[in-house]
Formats: C-alpha cells, structure tokens, sequence
C-alpha cells in the first residue's frame, strides 16, 4: 500500500484499537486490510502498550474501526464505503496531530 | 490606403450611403493565419465534416468477449490438494493472521500438531476459483487478505480454540465442519456442545423416562401399588368418592 510505504503506522498515542466486521459480507475487504496494516509488527513494536482487538461477528452489521486515544479521544470509522487508504490517511494524520514530538521529527 | 479606400459616391435617391471606411488591416490571402470573424468561426465549427466510419472486416480485430485463463500446471495441483483435503478433512477453518512472527507461528503449529490439526496455506485466487466451482461457494467471501487454514480430519474446536487464545494475532473467520459452515460464533457454540454419546444417552434417558417410571412402580410390592391406586382414584373424583373407593375394593 502506498500509504503504508510513506510512513509506518505510529500508534504511539493509541491506547486501544478495535476492529469489528462481519466476515461473510462483501463490504468488509478494506476493514481487514487495514486490520492487516494496523495489526503488522512495525506498528506493534511502535507501542507495545496498544491493544489490536479484533472482534468477528456475523449479524450483517456494519464494519467498524474504533480508536481509543490516550487521552480519552475516540475515532468510529465506518469502513462499508472507505478504502484502507483512505481510513490509514485519517488515521495517521489525526496520530501525528496528536504526537507534536512525531511532527518535530518528520519536520 | 485608408484614404484611398474612403469612396465618397453621389447620393442618388434609393441609394445606401456608400462610405466604406475600411481601416487597413490585412489583406484577404495572408501568410500568416487572418483571425476569422467569430460568426464565420461558429458557423464553420457546426457544418465540419464528419466522414463515416469504416467497417471493420469480420475478424480483423479480436473479439472483445473475455478469455478466460487456462490455469497452469501449478494452480491444478493446488485445486487437486483442496479437493482432497476438502473429502477427508471434516474440519477446515479460516483465520486471518496479521503478520504472527515466526518463531510464535512455529510454536503454534507444534501445539496444533499435537492434536492433529494441519497449517496449509494457499494463495486467495486459487482458493476463491476452487471453492465458487465446487458446493462451498458460500465460503468465497472470507477469504480476503492473509488468510491461513487449519484442517484436521477430526473436529477438534474446542483443542484449536484453547491453542488459539494464545496468539491474539490470529483472527477466527469461520469454519466448515461437518460440511457445515459455521462462523465464529458458531464454533465456539459447537465446542460448548457435549461429545455425540452423552448426547445421544441423555436422548434415549429422556424418552425412556415415562415408561421407565411406570416399569418402576409395577415392580413395587403389590400393596404399595393399590395404595396408590386407591389414592390416585381419590383424588380424581373427590365427589364420588363411594363408588371409586367401591370398585378400587372390587379390584383388589
């Protein structure tokens, strides 16, 4: 992924991540994609702290990304209609936003 | 030039004033190219010529219809795997791994060797071109992603599931056991359930009961049954209470 290449996933001011989709739909492809992405082991080994919980259901419910900050801020994406690209961009750029130290090192 | 060009003729009576003033400009024929009036620009632009367009011979071009692509050497072995693998193993699950580092995936074969459960991975084209072919079209959806199979020849949920909770980087996505297909839910349901014996005992327990019951009260001694007798009879007609206590002597 182009987005993963640029920059690795800093989960630095993540506290939890949970990802929920329902395996048997057709609208959930970008959902694990970015599971895969979030869950890889660079973006593991940048927070040990952080929870990736992956959560499988079968209700025909919407796919669901749930971020928790630590600093109490929560982000609900909805991943039926978004690509994995474009849930990693809002992402990334609402972590470094968060994390001035990861701003002052890219800059 | 514009002097020249100012004609000045008789006004006659009827005539229109015949004063060109034309300021010089370029001339008609022009090396380089004259700007057109915008009218004449328009005009041009909505009367271009459209030739019509040549029909290709038949077979001059190859026909848009897609051709599907024979699958290689390769991709028929692997289909063959899965057929086998689909006929004997009576469990096959689905995981989605994200990234499980080497020596924990090493670790974790082990343990699901012990019970009998093999890790097979297989590239997602062959398998969504295997499984829409073949009846476990339904599974087609899960696999997207890194996905990894667990198959084993006996259902063992419940040993999978305990060596599961171990690595939290692999995600159950669903399984076909049975050939049933089951999602995750459904698994862990399925390894909640006792083995088919105890089932099958506490069936026959269940039907048995009644009969059983009344085996039991025939084999009591014969006066504690017309004791109950008596008693049954009592309370099921308070009113007539003679005539019952009357044939239950009759009886005895």
């Amino acid at each position: 992924m182009a987005a993963s290449r640029k920059a690795a996933v800093l989960l630095k001011t993540v506290k939890k991540i949970t990802v929920q989709f329902c395996p048997f739909e057709s609208n959930v492809r970008s959902t694990r994609e970015f599971l895969a992405m979030v869950g890889s082991e660079k973006a593991r080994a940048s927070n040990m702290n952080c929870e990736v919980i992956p959560v499988v259901k079968h209700d025909k419910s919407e796919p669901l990304v749930d971020i928790m900050y630590t600093d109490g801020e929560r982000l609900l994406m909805k991943g039926a209609n978004l690509t994995s690209g474009e849930m990693l961009s809002a992402f990334q750029a609402r972590c470094i936003a968060k994390d001035p130290q990861a701003k002052a090192g890219l800059k | 030039m514009a002097a020249t060009l100012c004609v000045k003729l008789p006004l006659k009576q009827g005539w229109l004033p015949l004063t060109q003033c034309i300021r010089h400009g370029s001339k008609a024929v022009t090396r380089h190219k004259r700007p057109m009036h915008f009218l004449k620009k328009k005009l041009l632009a909505v009367t271009e010529y459209i030739p019509p367009k040549p029909v290709a011979a038949p077979g001059a071009y190859p026909s848009q219809t897609e051709r599907v692509q024979e699958d290689n050497g390769l991709v028929l072995l692997m289909k063959r795997d899965l057929r086998n693998l689909f006929q004997d193993c009576k469990m096959v699950a689905v995981l989605q791994n994200n990234s499980i580092s080497a020596d924990d995936m090493i670790m974790l074969r082990h343990r699901l060797l012990k019970y009998g459960i093999t890790v097979k991975f297989f590239p997602n084209q062959v398998m969504r071109s295997f499984l829409s072919d073949s009846v476990y079209y339904n599974m087609v959806p899960l696999f997207v992603g890194p996905t990894v199979l667990f198959v084993s020849k006996e259902p063992k949920v419940k040993e999978m599931l305990t060596t599961l909770r171990t690595s939290p980087q692999m995600t159950l996505l669903g399984a076909c056991v049975d050939h049933t297909l089951l999602s995750a839910q459904g698994i862990a349901s399925y390894s909640k359930l006792p083995s088919v014996t105890v089932v099958q005992g506490e069936l026959v327990s269940g039907l048995t009961m009644l009969t059983s019951r009344t085996a039991g009260m025939l084999q009591h001694h014969p006066a504690h049954l017309s004791a109950l007798l008596q008693q049954y009879v009592k309370q099921q007609s308070p009113d007539s209470n003679t005539e019952a206590a009357s044939k239950a002597e009759e009886a005895t």
